[in-house]
């Protein structure tokens, strides 16, 4: 029992590394109506820089405050250069316009940081701390934490600012938005740039578990995005509690179905989602939109 | 008489012949990479049938391609006859494609999209355990294919040779199968499900037999890729492989059959031209490429270039404007949207 609980507790943990992306996934796609392929590459791309800045000689707060920073800076410059002129386009060429942002970011990281892996340390003591008898890791305890704080943040970002109300009145209609004196362009900038920060915020967490390399954050895109669609695509809080879920079944099924083990363990929540979809096609948390004719 | 309509069937002859010309002088790689150009262009033929012309993204092509190349290989390495090995490689991947899709096509657009991540994601772990079928990570190596004695070709020629034959005709199936009734059923099922519904056609049935042929595709392809590189792994089953295809055809154009040649030739080309440019930075390379071609022409090479010979053809006929109109947002396919529900063509005017 003890065991099961630390596996849950890990779980939550890395499902909270794959929340934090889904949650950017969410952003852009409620801003933009497209899905991000370079989000993960982005997040990558300001790691580097909080990694860059600890090996300065700065504080390791301080890094991670910089790159969060270098990160909106980062979302905002690419929406603005690049995807503003794919909006209202076709969406398929909007979503290889982000896939070729992605080969170009990998490329663009991997000429300036090379391509070895390097650590990265740890924003958390690498403690236990017990409690009720069961020992649990601190750094797991943190990123779950520090998830659930950020969750909190956008959503009074979301519901009692004058800029959330101006992006979600962006992602519910541009055109309305655009007429009632709205500077659509300005908020699209802004929700790319809240997402390359949630972004860097899941790279700063995850690095020092898979270390530092250019294809780092790879597969916990494809997590990120099946929880975001498990989520249902519009739902932040969807987005989390799908991340929660895939981290904890993925986790469970890792170490207890003897099949599975750890080649295996990213299928189980892949194949979980695709039941649940099944049933709820438009998500756990995700709106169902009639179709008109 | 018709200038656009003997240009329809002069072009793919001429390219046809061309192609069978160029091996007899071109080096070994040249030859080999044209072979690759040709697998991959079949391989996008099956994702443009698809995406473009039925609109569902899909995510896992690289799958079906790496399942037709490990059953070409296992029927290689257990002497299968060649025809046995390609009906296997084409179908095995075909059956799959259908079975996931019976369910999946109950999703639609980005959900469909993000579950056909699958079975890259899946396969991958897979083929790296069952070895005693795949070869596990170092992958399943085969030497067959060699050019009959007497011939006075090389291996390489012979293998191309091979691949132009299959690929040929495969794209003159793929040809029939689009300007004919299934093409015309996956065209209304992309513009608009609920007309589609309203007509009496199935999107359900279509999306799932869209899949079948795309699958099959992929598996043919996947043939072709063991008859040209003697090699079966893990990598080509890689997620990596669908993106870049994806980025390519739509560099090449969607629902458009030389879209899928053009996508070929990019896709094997650019990595290699990136390369010689400057080896460590060819994914900088690549992805400006791909940006820039969607910068100048979103609609993909195949369309650009065919709405400037249908304005070339214009003029030579004196029909067209003194001046080059502003290009028309034409239809690239044989069924594609009419202007008027394109983005921007409400606001041009139509040349008379």
């Amino acid at each position: 029992m003890q065991h099961a609980i630390q596996q849950i507790v890990d779980g939550f943990a890395a499902g909270s590394i794959y929340g934090a992306l889904a949650l950017a996934l969410v952003l852009v796609y409620r801003a933009t109506g497209m899905i991000n392929f370079a989000q993960g590459l982005l997040a990558v791309a300001s790691t580097y820089i909080a990694w860059t800045v600890w090996r300065a000689g700065f504080p390791l707060l301080a890094a991670v405050v910089l790159a969060v920073a270098a990160a909106l800076v980062l979302g905002a410059f690419t929406e603005r250069v690049v995807i503003r002129r794919f909006e209202g386009g076709p969406p398929h060429t909007a979503v290889v316009a982000t896939i070729a942002l992605l080969i170009l970011i990998n490329g663009l990281t991997g000429s300036i940081w090379g391509y070895v892996s390097q650590p990265f340390p740890s924003l958390f003591p690498s403690g236990t701390v017990t409690v009720g008898g069961v020992v649990l890791a601190i750094p797991s305890l943190a990123t779950t934490g520090v998830l659930i704080v950020v969750v909190v943040l956008l959503q009074l970002l979301f519901l009692r600012t004058r800029l959330g109300l101006g992006l979600r009145a962006v992602a519910d209609n541009p055109e309305s938005s655009a007429l009632s004196g709205l500077n659509v362009g300005r908020l699209l900038m802004v929700g790319w740039a809240l997402a390359a920060a949630l972004g860097a915020l899941a790279g700063v967490l995850i690095a020092p578990k898979v270390y530092l390399d250019p294809t780092m954050m790879d597969t916990i895109l494809v997590y990120a995005l099946a929880a975001a669609v498990l989520g249902g695509l519009d739902s932040p809080l969807g987005a989390v509690v799908a991340a929660w879920i895939i981290g904890v079944t993925e986790n469970l099924a890792g170490t207890y179905i003897p099949y599975v083990r750890d080649d295996l363990k990213i299928g189980v929540p892949l194949v979980a989602m695709f039941v649940i979809l099944l049933t709820r096609p438009q998500g756990l948390f995700g709106r169902r939109k009639a179709a008109r004719v | 008489m018709n200038a656009s309509r003997a240009l329809k069937v002069a072009l793919p002859l001429g390219v046809l012949v061309v192609l069978a010309i160029v091996p007899l002088s071109a080096t070994p790689y040249t030859n080999y990479q044209l072979s690759l150009v040709g697998t991959f262009a079949v391989a996008i033929l099956g994702l443009n049938i698809v995406s473009g012309y039925a609109g569902q993204i899909s995510l896992g092509q690289s799958a079906f391609m790496g399942v037709g190349a490990y059953a070409a290989a296992f029927g290689v390495a257990h002497g299968w006859p060649v025809v046995l090995s390609f009906v296997v490689a084409a179908l095995l991947p075909a059956a799959i494609g259908a079975l996931v899709a019976i369910p999946a096509v109950r999703l639609r657009g980005n959900a469909l999209a993000v579950v056909t991540i699958i079975l890259p994601i899946i396969a991958v772990p897979l083929a790296k355990r069952y070895a005693g079928v795949t070869g596990g990570s170092e992958g399943r190596s085969v030497d067959w294919a060699h050019v009959p004695s007497g011939t006075g070709l090389e291996d390489d020629q012979w293998r191309y040779y091979l691949v132009l034959v299959v690929a040929a005709v495969l794209f003159l199936l793929g040809r029939n199968i689009l300007s004919g009734r299934i093409g015309r059923a996956f065209a209304i099922v992309r513009t608009n499900e609920a007309v589609a519904s309203a007509m009496g056609i199935s999107t359900h049935r279509y999306k799932v037999v869209a899949f079948t042929i795309a699958a099959g595709y992929g598996g043919a392809a996947g043939f072709l890729y063991v008859l040209v590189v003697q090699f079966a792994s893990p990598d080509l089953l890689n997620f990596q492989v669908t993106i870049n295809m994806l980025a390519a055809l739509v560099i090449g154009g969607f629902a458009n059959l030389w879209g899928a040649v053009i996508a070929g030739l990019f896709y094997v080309y650019v990595p290699v031209v990136a390369g010689a440019v400057d080896p460590s930075r060819t994914n900088i390379f690549y992805g400006a490429v791909v940006l820039v071609v969607l910068f100048i022409v979103p609609g993909g090479v195949s369309g650009g270039i065919v709405r400037l010979v249908r304005a070339l053809l214009a003029r030579l006929r004196g029909r067209g404007p003194a001046s080059p109109a502003p290009p028309r947002p034409r239809a690239s396919g044989p069924e594609s949207t009419p202007p008027s529900l394109r983005a921007g063509a409400g606001s041009r005017k139509e040349p008379q």
